[in-house]
């Protein structure tokens, strides 16, 4: 009779247990089941990134496999020749599922074979609904296909040294790169500094600073069709003008040619420099240096009306037959280049919290955690309004033929610098580096 | 009775075929790693060669040649790399020479500065060229700190910056290793040298410079020979150290045609031109060497 009650009004020993296995067996894979993958992948993923801060790329990736993901083998190799290298690998036959890359060398990976067309992809387009319109051409070409995902995003910045303009009298940050000329000339008249601007003027990135000075002085580079038009802007010669007067007058060191961007943050953390620029990133490398002048430095827009450089390393997803291995390698991506399964930014927002970089989505920069991650001294909002409408992607870099440009672009600059071309023959050598690299074989 | 083959030093087909057997992993081996490379390139240099590399593209002929040929960047990287062979190999032979002499004399510590010899040509040329960078650094550099000591000059100078002083310093950088390498060549040399040889003709009244000129000098031909044409072939194909410390920098200053190959083949993915400048600086790098061998039989040859 007892026995008959409880099993009739209660649960005997064995209900229990089961009922119970299955509450903390539902609680301990709850956690998991909102970050799998849709595909059960078995096996392990391969990811390529450069050396910057390779504990960091492997804790993400590991949270992301810690959610019931498959492993990721994350290989990391020097940012300096990473494109060479990663070339030299996919040329050999190595399968890299997940690979960092530059955004101007992306449609010619896909071109080649080597990274995949993203269209399609569950989510793919709500990513790129999220971006910032300004930051889409980066991401998808000319023809509407989806090429790479957000690795981190940046604009080019002007980093002053605020103490040093008001002993100099100067009102206010330059913004324009004829204020940059004459604050600079200020500073160095007055002897505050010898050589008051840096910037990472290496043959390599003498491309990137290429648009952000044609940008500041509302040039387009190159037209829809990939034509460079700059020639046909009367301005452009006097960017180039205010670039080699820049370098030969002494007010950018004679070193910015082989300087690397550690040594530049250095010059302005010990005050050797009053203005830098590069990506807003580099505030934190400042700042983080302790130098004397660190706390000095600010950080503002640079273009004035008009516009500055909005740059974007990518993700870029390998050529993966198989379905299921596909699938997890996107939903890595996603998680990397974007959000995580609850829709929060993880990853972007470990990496503001590491050096400061961005993503280019606007919802990045009003979510709570990220405002919280960032340094107080970045101006997030100023930051994003950057993003928004105070920058432009360069269409043109996702052209299979850019990359031949873009590695000429050094030589031609640094002949201008050194003295060794007039900005008038700058501007045919960089037109006809454009033309003859749409046309195929040249050195 | 019919003489042993053994005994009468013939080989037989079956050593023939066994010494054939002993040779071939080594021929193998070497052709593997010499010939299937050379093969390929030449093949490259005569396509259009796609990006991945997966098929030979179209054929072109001669015409990644033409372009190379036809190119101002390349007659400037090619004189830039004639200039640097030619201080690399004249300064690393002369001061290699030198310290060879140097440690061939009795001296307390001699057995301590051989040792030390070795060091610079134990490191790796990338490892120089980064130690010379920071050397030479404009800013924090020893190098200025030794000639503002001397009073050679009155402020620290960035040497790499300059394009007239670039080359200069990379030239330096690479001798200072390579000098040790041709040092050591030549001190085993001389160490076989008789010492009777020297000590008779000081009997005879030769002076220092006459025994150096008609002794040591003739007796280290042909470690000389070697020397130089190891010089020749690591000038012209020197690639870590210039990379490491100007990357062909600035400008195209220091862009010797390694680096410039170095830039077609990985930078800009044109591998029929970069194959192209490979086999033109190859056939260079050989003639080079041939011809130091030539002049210097050569000039062994001509009659007293």
């Amino acid at each position: 009779m007892k026995s008959k009650n409880a099993a009739a009004g209660g649960l005997d020993r064995r209900a229990f247990l089961k009922a119970g296995g299955a509450t903390a067996l539902a609680a301990i894979l709850a956690p998991g089941l909102a970050g799998r993958a849709e595909a059960a992948f078995s096996g392990s993923l391969d990811m390529l990134a450069w050396d910057f801060q390779p504990d960091t790329i492997k804790k993400l990736v590991g949270e992301w496999t810690a959610k019931g993901n498959p492993a990721v083998n994350v290989a990391v190799i020097p940012n300096l020749g990473f494109s060479p290298a990663l070339q030299t690998r996919l040329r050999g036959g190595d399968a890299i599922d997940l690979f960092y890359n530059f955004a101007y060398n992306s449609q010619k990976f896909v071109d080649q074979g080597w990274a995949a067309k993203l269209n399609g992809l569950p989510g793919v387009d709500d990513m790129v609904a999220d971006m910032y319109e300004s930051a889409r051409p980066a991401y998808v070409n000319a023809a509407g296909d989806i090429i790479s995902a957000p690795y981190f995003s940046a604009v080019h910045m002007m980093h002053y040294n605020d103490r040093m303009l008001k002993e100099a009298g100067i009102a206010a940050a330059p913004q324009t790169l004829k204020e940059i000329h004459d604050a600079s000339k200020i500073l160095k008249d007055k002897k505050i500094v010898e050589n008051p601007y840096v910037a990472y003027w290496v043959k390599e990135f003498c491309e990137e600073y290429l648009h952000t000075y044609l940008l500041n002085e509302g040039i387009t580079a190159f037209d829809a069709a990939g034509k460079p038009v700059f020639a046909d802007d009367p301005k452009t010669e006097g960017v180039f003008e205010w670039w080699q007067t820049m370098y030969q007058d002494g007010l950018a060191p004679k070193s910015v040619l082989n300087d690397d961007p550690g040594k530049l943050s250095n010059q302005m953390a010990q005050g050797d420099a009053a203005f830098f620029v590069l990506h807003h990133y580099f505030l934190s490398s400042i700042r983080s240096l302790n130098g004397p002048e660190s706390a000095n430095v600010m950080q503002g827009p640079i273009g004035g009306s008009n516009h500055t450089f909005q740059i974007g390393e990518v993700l870029q997803l390998g050529q993966i037959a198989d379905e299921e291995r596909r699938n997890a390698a996107w939903d890595l991506m996603k998680f990397y280049g974007w959000k995580d399964s609850a829709g929060k930014f993880t990853v972007f927002n470990q990496w503001a919290k590491a050096a400061g970089l961005a993503a280019p989505y606007p919802g990045f920069f009003t979510d709570p955690d990220v405002i919280a991650a960032f340094p107080d001294y970045f101006d997030l909002p100023m930051i994003s309004k950057t993003f928004e409408t105070g920058s432009k992607v360069v269409p043109a870099r996702t052209l299979p033929w850019y990359p031949d440009f873009q590695a000429k672009v050094g030589d031609v600059v640094h002949a201008l610098l050194l003295g060794q071309a007039t900005p008038k023959k700058t501007v045919e050598d960089l037109t006809a580096a454009a033309n003859s690299a749409q046309k195929g074989r040249s050195l | 009775m019919a003489a042993s083959p053994i005994s009468s030093g013939a080989l037989t087909r079956g050593d023939r075929l066994f010494g054939l057997k002993l040779t071939a992993p080594a021929g193998i081996i070497l052709a593997a790693l010499l010939l299937v490379p050379t093969v390929l390139t030449v093949l490259y240099s005569l396509h259009d060669v796609p990006a991945n590399g997966r098929s030979l593209g179209p054929f072109v002929g001669l015409e990644n040649y033409t372009i190379v040929l036809g190119s101002q960047v390349f007659w400037r990287s090619a004189w830039v790399t004639f200039v640097f062979s030619l201080g690399f190999v004249v300064f690393s032979t002369l001061i290699g020479l030198a310290i060879a002499l140097l440690l061939n004399q009795r001296f307390i510590g001699r057995g301590l500065a051989r040792a030390l010899l070795i060091i610079p040509w134990a490191t790796p040329w990338l490892v120089i060229g980064i130690l010379w960078k920071w050397f030479a650094d404009g800013s924090v550099g020893g190098l200025n700190a030794v000639l503002l000591m001397l009073g050679a000059t009155t402020e620290y100078y960035d040497f790499l910056a300059d394009p007239n002083s670039a080359l200069v310093i990379t030239i330096v950088a690479a001798v200072w290793r390579q000098a040790s390498f041709a040092g050591i060549l030549l001190l085993a040399g001389l160490q076989t040298l008789p010492d009777d040889l020297n000590e008779a003709a000081s009997l005879d009244g030769a002076g220092v410079f006459q025994r150096f000129r008609n002794i040591t000098l003739p007796w280290l031909k042909p470690a000389l020979v070697t020397v130089t044409v190891l010089n020749v072939i690591y000038a012209f194909l020197q690639f870590d150290v210039i990379f490491a410390m100007t990357q062909g920098g600035p400008g195209d200053a220091t862009q010797v045609l390694s680096i410039l190959i170095y830039r077609q083949l990985f930078g800009v993915t044109q591998i029929g031109l970069g194959s192209a400048l490979a086999v033109i600086l190859g056939f260079v790098a050989l003639a080079g060497g041939l011809l130091t061998v030539k002049l210097l039989y050569r000039a062994e040859r001509q009659p007293a």
